[in-house]
């Protein structure tokens, strides 16, 4: 916007000598919009810190301390969902002050593999705590619930009963609701819920989830391992 | 742009909702959004939960007040700390090894055939010829040689008790009675000792015998088992050394240790128990009540003594694991913690600023005060006793400052000490950042680096063979050291690799009793502590003070007060800070969003919560990266 | 793929065509050249803490100037192979009889170890002006060719630039062992992030997955809509390439995962699997799984680039007593794993073996000082060795020099900045050329030398 006015003095200069010079304005032009230039220096979106990645993941397993999560993750009934948070502390990118190892700030694949890892785990393990209420129990309420803060709907979930349930997930995990997220998010997460539904008994036959199940917890994979989780 | 109208996060969708009446709506934007994202990540620590997103959808919500609320909590701190942590990186890779204060054990074969654990110091001096300097029992009672981090040479024998007896006694030491220091103690961890603290946790092996039994007491080498607080200079009258092929006594390896001079001079004197030249000289002077100036190894390599996390990122709280650790680098792992815990207490306490320089205050816990009280007495003194410096006379942390009801074991109690001593200067002198950067030259360095925020920046010149070793004038190394020697040189007293002081009075920095002689060489032990690159025929000067004697003698302190009035120091904290929570580097085009941060940080004395508050509330800090609402909706360019 | 006798001469030709010169800018061969080092590995090793060049590469035996040489008063020489005592002027101790390997023209030091059986087959440049004594400094220049620019990495490191030149399609281009490999610059493909990583081991372990709740297929299927949303945020995006970057790391998790790398790299499974390597050194006992980790992910194509470190090297004190033990160990570790190397076939080239196309750099932050300080160790200096094994280097060949008295670096050849030692740009723009790859491309500095290159 400020170089404009250059910009066009510079082309009369080159269009040649000026016959006439016009005063100018008798009056103010009117003013016909602001349009806020955005001047702040920017950079591309930068990684969330290991800390930040690692508080927020014990933060929704319930608050619980790393050793606590990891006995948690892992469980006793062989799923092996998670080893030890020593096999993932590098690749999360913290750094070694012992060995003069610099933090990462940047992302590469295997610590997107670490990601995954995680967040598969996570889910799971919030899948079965908030949605999975032990025969004969009454549902975890609500407010008890770590992830998965609704109820499922009876029957064939659709896209008018997927989206407010996503929105949930999408503000747990990303921080704003996903009615200002890019048009196509909440279509792009149903299909996934879709497809998932529909092929889980196939591609999974002894999968310990229903196919309802697996794919809630699919869509809370795509959240906790999305780009707006990790960047920012 | 975007307005969505918010009820408080409904999350019960076919269920009723728990949730009371739906508080008043309120008009948020995704920029809103993602700025207070980006503020709960710096002060929060972590993403914001549906909680607290439902509070700032509420139209009565005040993000300066929630700012406000964040600066000073534990997330806010451990950013701050984080920080510096990354500039300065005060974590040990290193092994403290004080002979004085390590106990190897080894085990002898006993009268009814069991292995007898023994601990012993290595190279402590006994009466007997065949032990002087060695393991409590010689080569020709137990079969072997014993020598610390090595391997035995010979065939192990039984032990008779008599021998054992004589040479080694029992006692119950502190690292498994919390009473060790009364006459009889009886209150052994796991049984008697009510509570011990959790993060207190000595291994396996020193807590129980090789058939799983608890150990009640150890049996350590009589000499290393004294108790007293002084000893005297002992000189065996040997002074020449016997010839190569005569028989040493008790089958030992090594010749018999003659007497230095010093002993030879000194004979009968008084020598305090908890110095370095105690080990040295004093037969009589051993480990102390409970054995509190040694610290244990399982084995006779050093081995493990307690358990502590490899990795805690998130604080000494919330470890990732619990791992067996060598007992060399259980008081480096304390100086870590102890740094740590300065920083958070300078940013939780939102002290001035310049005191991470110039602060005489720390926190010590069990294990530092056992290290400050004790066990860095013993790092001191060798070379410096030429000079009249038999212990440590001007210590960086005086023992007397340390609190008194701190035992050990007291891993978990952290306590304020107000002021270490005339020379403490914030973290400049404490043992990690010494550790650290163990050279003068490297501690210049750093603090130019980290404090100035500027760096040397070689030129490509090539060096040239020279007989120049004033490195602020020689071509090819002037450029960076003409700056670097000088802040060197507030280095100068303070021993590299150590932490032992040089005080003034008894280490000048031109000595005129070091001196070349007609060889070119310092006289005797000056070498270790003066510079013969700077010396001649009248004097020497101490090493690492050519750059600037003037420096050398403000030390550390003098450091922390020129550092801290450089105009730099300012501009380079809020450049820090500022960089880090936009998460890039500062341009030219920050100036003066620079300029005004700066103005703010030191009109409110140089406090971090100012400095925090102004750049969160920026508008550079709300757009700090490349997802604006702006463009947002419009899908590809 | 095999390099064909037409593919050779086409190779040829097109280098004839450009008068290759050596220089950057030959477009013609560069594109042919590219072509075929889809074949080519490396191995980037450090030696972290700055070593004692004497001990090895520019062996210094007897008092002059202001040298004093290893000698047994400062050294344990009982684990040593190749220390032989040799007088010394002040005749109290003992220093060292220089190394030198049959066939040979050169003169090492002990602390070469068994490398001084194939010296033959090494590349050795000496006297590399260090212009720094710093231990970041130092290993960033000898690994980026520049040195920091206000604390920060100025440019990539060497494994940066090779794998985004050949690396890019590989299922993990550069895997780091606490190398100080940096990301930074221009032209660089987010693909080729260092993998960074403390323990190769852990790498088995974070690509493990349950079976028990979801099933592979689905967990790709995640990934791919991941992809996806990555690309429709960077489309929106001034500043795009972190979301694309992010976008191209998603498909190589399902790459990865897809590979069932997981029962391969674990460090048990590494050392069963390379039994050769000697795990149970006192120095480099830890750092041989790396080694391992190298054959085996070469030998199954996956990898391009492994960096590693062995640390130990900064001996100030009485430390220095172990400096020609823990050299003997690091090179015995660099001639073990070219052994490894020959005896391994190469995945894609019948008939030829993996260390015909493995290329290996060793590098440390600088040397330490000719003199012995009060502590009985060696202090920082400003000249560096450096250690290369690769079929494009001339084997058998020691360049660059110092001088007698103090170790310093000597003017070796003429620059177009005219006559001066070699420095590690120079060093590290040459192991670009050699696989035709145009310096400038990624560094400000450093001329190709070709002396050092095969003809």
């Amino acid at each position: 916007m400020k170089r404009l006015p250059l910009m066009l003095a510079l082309l009369a200069g080159c269009a040649g000598p000026a016959e006439h010079v016009y005063p100018g304005p008798k009056a103010p032009l009117p003013e016909h919009g602001v349009i806020a230039e955005d001047t702040a220096p920017k950079e591309n979106l930068r990684m969330v810190a290991p800390e930040v990645y690692m508080r927020t993941y014990l933060q929704l397993f319930g608050g619980l301390a790393p050793l606590e999560v990891q006995k948690r993750a892992r469980g006793a009934d062989g799923g092996a969902l998670f080893d030890t948070w020593d096999d993932y502390v590098s690749a999360l990118g913290f750094p070694d002050y012992r060995f003069d190892v610099p933090r990462q700030t940047q992302t590469n694949a295997l610590m997107a593999a670490t990601f995954e890892r995680l967040g598969v785990a996570l889910c799971d393990r919030a899948l079965e705590h908030d949605l999975k209420a032990p025969k004969g129990a009454e549902p975890r309420p609500l407010k008890e619930r770590l992830v998965f803060a609704f109820d499922l709907p009876r029957g064939a979930v659709d896209a008018g009963a997927f989206a407010p349930r996503f929105d949930v997930l999408h503000r747990t995990f990303l921080g704003y609701p996903a009615s200002l997220a890019p048009p196509a998010r909440t279509a792009r997460f149903f299909q996934l819920f879709r497809d998932i539904v529909a092929g889980h008994a196939k591609v999974d036959p002894k999968s310990r989830f229903s196919p309802d199940e697996a794919g809630w917890a699919a869509v809370c994979y795509g959240l906790v391992r999305h780009p707006e989780f990790h960047l920012y | 742009m975007l307005f969505v109208a918010i009820l408080a996060a409904p999350l019960a969708l076919d269920a009723p909702s728990a949730d009371s009446a739906p508080p008043p709506p309120a008009l948020r934007t995704l920029d809103d959004y993602r700025h207070f994202r980006i503020t709960a990540i710096d002060l929060l620590g972590r993403m914001p939960t549906r909680d607290e997103l439902a509070a700032f959808e509420r139209s009565d919500f005040d993000m300066d007040r929630w700012v406000d609320a964040q600066l000073g909590g534990p997330a806010y701190v451990e950013r701050l700390t984080r920080i510096y942590m990354d500039a300065l990186r005060l974590e040990p890779n290193v092994d403290f090894r004080t002979a004085p204060a390590e106990l190897y054990r080894h085990d002898v074969l006993g009268p009814d055939g069991k292995l007898v654990p023994v601990y012993y110091r290595e190279s402590q001096r006994r009466e007997r010829p065949e032990t002087d300097g060695e393991f409590c029992l010689s080569p020709d009672e137990t079969g072997v040689v014993i020598r610390a981090r090595q391997q035995d040479v010979g065939t192990p024998k039984k032990v008779s008790q008599k021998l054992l007896d004589a040479h080694t006694v029992l006692v119950k030491p502190w690292w498994l009675y919390r009473d060790f220091r009364t006459a009889n103690p009886s209150q052994r961890y796991g049984e008697g000792w009510k509570d011990p603290d959790p993060q207190y946790k000595p291994v396996e092996s020193l807590l129980t015998d090789a058939e799983g039994k608890p150990v009640t007491a150890i049996r350590i080498c009589r000499e290393e088992a004294s108790v007293r607080d002084s000893g005297h200079v002992y000189a065996s009258g040997r002074v020449k050394a016997a010839p190569k092929d005569a028989k040493r006594p008790g089958g030992r390896l090594r010749p018999v240790p003659l007497d230095r001079p010093y002993a030879t001079q000194h004979q009968g004197q008084d020598i305090a128990c908890d110095s370095k030249m105690a080990l040295d000289y004093a037969p009589d002077c051993g480990c102390g009540v409970g054995l509190e100036r040694c610290v244990p190894g399982d084995s006779n390599q050093g081995g493990n003594a307690f358990y502590y996390p490899n990795h805690m990122p998130l604080g000494p709280g919330m470890p990732l694991d619990d791992a067996r650790q060598q007992v060399q680098r259980w008081f480096p792992y304390w100086w870590s913690r102890e740094a740590v815990r300065f920083l958070d207490d300078l940013f939780a306490s939102d002290r001035d600023f310049r005191e991470i320089l110039t602060g005489k205050q720390t926190f010590v816990n069990g294990p530092l005060a056992q290290f400050y009280r004790t066990v860095q007495r013993s790092n001191c003194c060798g070379p410096e006793a030429t000079f009249g410096m038999l212990e440590e006379k001007e210590p960086l942390f005086d023992p007397k400052s340390v609190p008194a009801d701190l035992e050990p074991q007291d891993v978990s109690t952290w306590k304020l000490v107000p002021n270490r001593g005339p020379h403490a200067a914030g973290i400049l002198t404490m043992p990690m950042f010494l550790e650290k950067y163990a050279s003068a030259r490297a501690r210049g360095a750093a603090v130019y680096n980290d404090f100035l925020c500027k760096s040397f920046i070689a030129e490509s010149q090539q060096l040239t063979p020279s007989a120049e070793p004033n490195l602020m004038v020689r071509p090819g190394c002037k450029t960076c050291h003409a700056t670097l020697e000088p802040l060197a040189a507030y280095f100068a007293r303070v021993e590299p690799a150590s932490f032992v002081f040089l005080p003034q009075g008894d280490f000048p920095v031109h000595s005129t009793t070091c001196k070349l002689d007609k060889n070119g060489r310092l006289n005797g032990a000056c070498t270790a502590l003066y510079d013969p690159a700077f010396a001649d025929a009248k004097g020497a000067t101490l090493r690492s003070a050519y750059g600037s004697p003037a420096h050398a003698d403000e030390t550390p302190v003098g450091a922390a007060q020129d550092l801290t009035r450089a105009p730099e120091f300012a501009g380079c904290a809020v450049q820090r800070v500022t960089s880090s929570l936009l998460g890039r580097p500062t341009t030219p085009d920050d100036d003066a969003l620079m300029a005004s941060l700066t103005d703010t940080f030191v009109r409110s004395g140089f406090r971090m919560k100012a400095l925090v508050r102004a750049v969160v509330r920026s508008d550079e800090y709300r757009r700090s990266n490349n997802l604006s609402s702006t463009t947002w909706r419009g899908g590809a360019r | 793929m095999r390099t064909s006798r037409r593919r050779f001469l086409q190779v040829l030709g097109a280098g004839a065509a450009a008068a290759w010169t050596g220089l950057p800018g030959h477009e013609a061969m560069a594109d042919v050249a590219r072509a075929t080092n889809e074949t080519e590995f490396f191995v980037f090793l450090i030696a972290l803490g700055g070593w004692d060049v004497t001990l090895w590469a520019d062996p210094r035996n007897e008092v002059r100037g202001i040298i004093h040489p290893a000698s047994t008063e400062n050294t344990d020489t009982s684990q040593l192979k190749h220390w032989v005592d040799a007088p010394m002027a002040d005749g109290a101790f003992k220093t060292f009889e220089l190394v030198r390997p049959r066939g040979s023209s050169h003169a090492f030091g002990p602390g070469i170890g068994d490398m001084a059986d194939m010296v033959d087959r090494i590349t050795v440049v000496n006297g590399l002006e260090m212009n720094t004594v710093a231990h970041p400094d130092g290993q960033l220049f000898s690994t980026t060719g520049r040195h920091p620019q206000g604390g920060r990495v100025a440019a990539s490191s060497i494994d940066t630039m090779i794998s985004n030149e050949m690396g890019r399609e590989q299922l993990l281009p550069t895997v780091s062992v606490r190398y100080p490999s940096s990301y930074v610059g221009e032209n660089l493909d987010r693909r080729v992030v260092p993998l960074a990583i403390d323990d190769v081991g852990s790498i088995s372990r974070t690509l493990s997955r349950s079976q028990a709740f979801d099933a592979s297929p689905e967990r790709d299927r995640v990934t791919a809509m991941l992809s996806e949303e990555a690309r429709d945020l960077a489309q929106r995006s001034t500043y795009p390439d972190v979301l694309e970057g992010l976008a191209l790391q998603y498909e190589g998790v399902r790459r990865m995962l897809g590979s069932n790398l997981q029962d391969v790299f674990s460090a048990g499974g590494l050392r069963k699997a390379h039994p050769e390597l000697d795990y149970k050194r006192r120095f480099t006992g830890g750092p041989a799984v790396n080694a391992a980790f190298a054959v085996e992910a070469m030998k199954r194509n996956v990898v391009r680039c492994v960096s590693f470190a062995v640390g130990g090297f900064d001996t100030h004190g009485n430390n220095y007593r172990g400096q020609a033990q823990l050299q003997q160990e690091t090179f015995g570790l660099v001639t073990e794993l070219v052994k490894s190397l020959d005896a391994t076939p190469h995945p894609t080239l019948r008939g030829t073996r993996l260390s015909d196309h493995t290329h290996i750099l060793v590098v440390s932050d600088f040397c330490r000082t000719p003199q012995i300080n009060f502590g009985m160790g060696r202090d920082h200096y400003p000249n560096n060795s450096a250690l290369v094994v690769s079929p494009r280097f001339r084997q058998g060949l020691v360049f660059g020099k110092t001088d007698p008295d103090q170790l310093l670096p000597q003017p070796v050849r003429r620059f177009t900045d005219g006559e001066r030692a070699i420095a590690p740009p120079d060093l590290l723009a040459t192991f670009l050329a050699a696989f035709a790859i145009d310096p400038r491309k990624y560094m400000r500095d450093g001329e190709v030398v070709r002396e050092l290159l095969r003809a």
